[in-house]
């Protein structure tokens, strides 16, 4: 009996409580219903494992005193090489086998070449473009690219060039330039474009240059002949508004001694014939030192850094391996340089860019937009996919966006939002680019770097939230020095997370904090102890020191502050 | 079958008429169940990822016989020992290295001549603690190959967490750090 009265209470108690139903129960139960449905469809897997943003880099176990540990990204574990080497295969080779290194050379081959893996895209090549003025795009075949090559190169041996400096701006010159003299055992010399006078000079006379490739103009002829008699070569590289003056004439009495000549007549006074080949691979000499300035401060003189060819590879080797396979750049990609290629970070990229087959766009307005429509306007119905930015023009884009929220309250609860879900979910949303970017916007990736000692506006991981929402766009911030090709650490592609100042905390909601991520592959970081920084068994911190194959000599203090966040993560103190 | 009619009957008799009201209990188990839902999904902060932190790093040293000697794996010490200058930390081959073990005699020494001789006998080692390090010139070329193999294995296995240097010879170092 006591069983039954038990049942009989249970199920006078539910067929009561089912009695109450009444309208406000079903839709207090449809609401339900449908908002978990919405949830459980609606949900994004994070693009990637949170454990792989709470721990990005590894420590060595071992520490010298004085210093940290030395730290490495986890794709470049302790006590195996730093990555070094593109894998360069030749055509038809395995899968399996094992590449050369590489060098510059190679990056154009592989250019040209088209893409070797099997799959839809084997054997695409990417477009090579310019635009001039505001809206005039030429395509430049990849065969007439590689002719102007040869012709340059050989121009420039038959002239006897040693140390060819290239004072250009960002152009498809420019970079014939550095592969002509890559395939010509030339040292190239790549100056900051837009430089006083006295500047030019200086950084002429430092790397004893004796050729000059520049644009008229732009470079103080007459000055440097005067000041600097150890130029002995001149190529004009001319554009279509200027190109029926007769530039090959020397103004009498102030450069005899110069040969000067232009990049058109080189090139279109050859048989057309003439220059079709590319030296071959067999016999080829070892490649050639690449020399560029590091623009620091505006009072600043510029840093001279050598950089041998192995550095470059290795540079660019690590920006390849630090974007996911399914994020990596290909032949559908357009690449926009839209900071000046001068600048070793951009140009380790741009060759990143030629090496996995993507097309380059090059303008010569783009480095000097103040934001982003401007950078992407400047390159007009091309919809780059990929840009390089200056954090400059980044952070005034995501300031004027916050200022224009102001007025509208929906515009701001809406923005939090999806800023919010981006946090949370740790999946990028579907495209939904605003007014930042010009409408149609391919976006994808923008890549913007901190200058170590170069005063450059700092971006918070709240701005690059803002950013990646705004633009729809995955935003990495990477730390790059004057004596590192490519980056010395960069953030991950998904790491979306906001932190906080406190580098003891893992997260943070505010966003204040910044971070350049771990190492990339290409380099291993650690602190020095300096100014009162000690590292200990709780904190590695002090100034940054920075090892491996892309590093000019090695190993390099960068003369900034720095420690590792408990995420792993470098930050500056 | 007294149950089933029993309620039958009650259910009939106990026709009540249903309310409009909002606040009936059903409604207020429904309505906690929605506010809970959306407190998960939209206000609660997903916790971060917790995971141990490392371990802190080992911080080189240089080691003289003497300060190498408390190093045998004895009171909760770590078993190092030193082969051609380097100092291993062998802790992880406690079984072997620590005390009891089969080559115990190397914990907190220099191993070198016992490893090139594979002898682990006590004579093995440098008597002289304040002495100079053994040079093992008198070795020959097979004992020499032998040492570089277990130097190999244990670079395999083991960190290097400092060098032995003699006593006396110490300060004249230079900084360890500077290494490159």
């Amino acid at each position: 009996m006591g069983l039954a009265s038990l049942l009989v209470a249970l199920d006078e108690g539910v067929t009561g409580l089912f009695a109450q139903w009444n309208v406000w129960t079903s839709i207090i139960s449809t609401t339900l219903i449908g908002f978990l449905t919405y949830q459980l469809v609606t949900r994004q897997d994070p693009d990637i494992h949170p454990f792989l943003l709470a721990r990005q880099a590894q420590g060595s176990p071992v520490r010298y005193p004085g210093e940290s540990s030395v730290y490495r990204s986890h794709a470049a574990p302790h006590g195996m090489p730093l990555n070094a080497s593109l894998n360069v295969k030749e055509p038809g080779a395995s899968k399996w086998a094992r590449g050369r290194d590489g060098d510059l050379r190679d990056v154009w081959r592989q250019a040209v070449n088209g893409v070797l893996d099997e799959g839809p895209d084997k054997g695409a090549t990417g477009r090579i473009l310019t635009v001039l003025g505001t809206d005039k795009v030429v395509e430049h075949s990849l065969d007439a690219l590689t002719r102007q090559i040869n012709l340059i190169g050989q121009h420039l041996v038959e002239q006897g060039a040693k140390q060819v400096a290239i004072y250009l701006p960002n152009s498809v010159e420019l970079l014939i330039t550095l592969f002509a003299c890559a395939f010509y055992d030339l040292d190239a010399v790549i100056l900051p474009f837009g430089k006083p006078n006295d500047a030019v000079i200086s950084m002429l006379r430092r790397s004893a240059s004796d050729t000059v490739v520049t644009t008229p103009g732009a470079f103080p002829f007459d000055f440097v002949v005067r000041h600097y008699p150890s130029l002995h070569r001149v190529v004009w590289v001319v554009d279509d508004g200027n190109k029926h003056l007769d530039w090959n004439e020397v103004p009498k009495g102030t450069g005899s001694s110069v040969n000067v000549s232009t990049w058109q007549d080189v090139v279109n006074d050859s048989p057309s014939d003439a220059g079709r080949e590319l030296p071959p691979l067999q016999d080829q000499k070892p490649p050639a030192d690449v020399t560029v300035f590091w623009d620091s401060k505006p009072d600043q003189e510029e840093e001279m850094v050598r950089f041998t060819s192995a550095n470059l590879i290795s540079g660019i080797a690590a920006q390849l391996s630090a974007i996911p396979t399914a994020q990596r750049i290909g032949p559908r990609d357009l690449f926009l340089p839209a900071d000046s290629l001068a600048n070793t970070h951009t140009l380790v990229l741009t060759l990143a860019a030629l090496f996995s087959n993507a097309s380059v766009a090059f303008s010569s307005a783009a480095p000097g937009a103040e934001d982003l429509a401007a950078a992407v306007r400047a390159v007009p119905d091309l919809h780059p996919t990929i840009l390089v930015a200056t954090p400059a023009a980044l952070l005034k884009t995501q300031q004027d966006a916050a200022a224009t929220r102001k007025s509208s309250l929906f515009a701001r609860l809406s923005h939090a939002r999806r800023v919010r879900n981006l946090i949370r979910s740790g999946a990028m949303p579907p495209a939904n680019p605003s007014s930042v970017v010009p409408q149609g916007s391919k976006l994808r990736l923008i890549l913007t770097t901190e200058r170590a000692g170069a005063n450059t506006p700092r971006l918070s991981t709240a701005a690059l939230a803002d950013l990646r929402v705004l633009t729809g766009a995955r935003v990495v911030y990477a730390l790059t020095a004057a004596r590192v090709a490519g980056a010395v650490a960069q953030t991950g592609l998904y790491d979306y997370r906001l932190v906080g100042e406190d580098a003891d905390e893992l997260e943070d909601e505010t966003g204040k904090g910044m971070h350049f991520g771990p190492p990339v592959t290409s380099t291993e970081v650690l602190f020095r102890d300096r100014d009162g920084l000690r590292s200990g068994e709780m904190a590695s911190m002090g100034e940054i020191i920075v090892r491996g194959p892309c590093v000019a000599g090695d190993e390099v203090a960068l003369g900034v502050l720095g420690r590792m966040r408990k995420d792993n993560t470098i930050t500056y103190v | 079958m007294d149950y089933v009619e029993q309620r039958v009957a009650q259910a009939a008799s106990n026709h009540e008429a249903t309310t409009n009201t909002l606040l009936t209990p059903l409604n207020a188990l429904l309505l906690t169940a929605l506010l809970y839902a959306t407190y998960t999904f939209l206000f609660r902060k997903p916790p971060p990822p917790q995971i141990p932190s490392e371990p802190p790093a080992t911080v080189f040293r240089t080691f003289t016989p003497r300060t190498l000697l408390p190093y045998n794996g004895e009171n909760n010490m770590p078993v190092y020992l030193a082969v051609r200058g380097r100092v291993f930390d062998v802790t992880r081959g406690r079984n072997f290295y620590g005390p009891g073990g089969p080559y115990s005699n190397f914990a907190g020494r220099d191993a070198s001549r016992g490893l090139a001789c594979g002898s682990f006998d006590e004579e093995m080692l440098t008597k002289d603690l304040d002495g100079p390090l053994d040079t093992l010139e008198d070795l020959g070329a097979g004992e020499m190959e032998a040492l570089r193999g277990w130097e190999e294995r244990f670079e395999e296995k083991y960190l290097v967490v400092g060098r032995l240097v003699a006593e006396g010879e110490a300060d004249l170092v230079g900084e360890p750090g500077k290494k490159k």
